[in-house]
């Protein structure tokens, strides 16, 4: 069965690095259960699916991931997201609260994590973000950031 | 000669309260029956466990890319989390995997090397596998096809590849908790 991971890398079943990746049932389940542990959480912790994607949809651009571009584009289009998670998902700045300030702390830690103080967390509790809320933003950043990566990789192997 | 890099153990705190034990719903409580590399119940785990359901998900994907049997070899799955390490800023991680792989190699030679940034003292494998490392772990990335060309010139397969992508790819997710949540804190 192909998964998200093979879609985002271009494997079909007649590749022989589909099988390779394979070798790692681990790696290939694991995957997976993080991807729906942070975009379909049974408990979002008050951040809805929709705010999810259209952030993995940010962190796809920053990485200029083409294909996950693609990929969580279509799957916000089908959660019928506002204005606002629309232009959140796009790369807008000028946007209400809490999102503005989730927006800078997401393109920061994605570009540059190495830039990140103790008042990048301050600023996301002002905005009015709790405990859970701050780490659940985290793992989605996190985790797309993971996801590019194993992809970009993949991808590079198939075409090398 | 230079002496070798010798480094000590570095302490984590986090930024927000991590949950208290006396606190913890029955959910969070079965979460941390999985830990990462399985240490302790630290503090690093009751600030993730915040939220259980990545908590688990990550903790065991994160220890199956690091532990599991077969494949890469222990040692440059270490060397990978430490190229990212270096990259992402993660103090903290970078310490704790250059030590593992001080003492699976038996050699500070590479993490020496790596400290006083002097790449280029390292051997053939280990300068494609952190060179890899490093331009994976750039935000967007810089690895290309020369990239996958070196890590074969040095005859790993593509098993092994895919090992060392997703050891490089877990601290592009770890670094962004670690460093990001809490801060390293030196000799106890």
């Amino acid at each position: 069965m192909i998964d998200a991971m093979d879609k985002a890398a271009g494997l079909s079943p007649d590749d022989a690095l589909f099988n390779a990746r394979r070798f790692r049932p681990e790696f290939v389940q694991g995957a997976e259960l993080c991807r729906l542990s942070v975009l379909t959480p049974a408990n979002g912790l008050g951040l809805e699916t929709a705010l999810r994607v259209a952030l993995a949809h940010r962190i796809a651009a920053l990485n200029a991931d083409q294909v996950l571009i693609a990929e969580y584009g279509a799957k916000l289009a089908e959660l019928q997201p506002t204005e606002q998670l629309l232009a959140l998902a796009h790369g807008a700045t000028d946007l209400d609260e809490p999102l503005a300030t989730i927006a800078r702390h997401v393109d920061l830690i994605t570009l540059t994590p190495i830039e990140a103080e103790a008042r990048h967390i301050a600023l996301l509790a002002q905005a009015g973000l709790n405990n859970p809320q701050i780490v659940a933003l985290s793992e989605v950043i996190a985790f797309v950031n993971f996801q590019t990566r194993v992809a970009t990789g993949l991808r590079l192997m198939r075409s090398a | 000669m230079i002496s070798s890099v010798r480094l000590k153990p570095l302490s984590w705190h986090p930024y927000i309260a991590p949950v208290e034990l006396s606190d913890a719903t029955p959910e969070q409580l079965d979460a941390m029956k999985v830990t990462p590399s399985s240490k302790k119940v630290s503090e690093y785990v009751r600030t993730l466990v915040h939220d259980p359901e990545s908590y688990v998900a990550r903790t065991v994907l994160f220890n199956a890319i690091m532990y599991v049997e077969g494949g890469l070899g222990r040692p440059d799955r270490e060397l990978g989390a430490l190229g990212a390490s270096i990259v992402n800023g993660c103090k903290f991680c970078a310490v704790v995997h250059a030590r593992r792989h001080a003492e699976l190699t038996n050699s500070d030679g590479v993490v020496t090397a790596l400290y006083l940034d002097r790449p280029e003292e390292l051997g053939p494998r280990d300068a494609a596998i952190y060179s890899f490392a490093r331009r994976l772990s750039a935000a967007p990335s810089l690895a290309r096809e020369e990239d996958i060309a070196s890590l074969r010139s040095v005859g790993m397969d593509d098993i092994e590849i895919i090992d060392l992508i997703h050891a490089i790819s877990i601290f592009g997710w770890a670094n962004r908790l670690m460093h990001v949540l809490g801060y390293a804190e030196g000799g106890k």
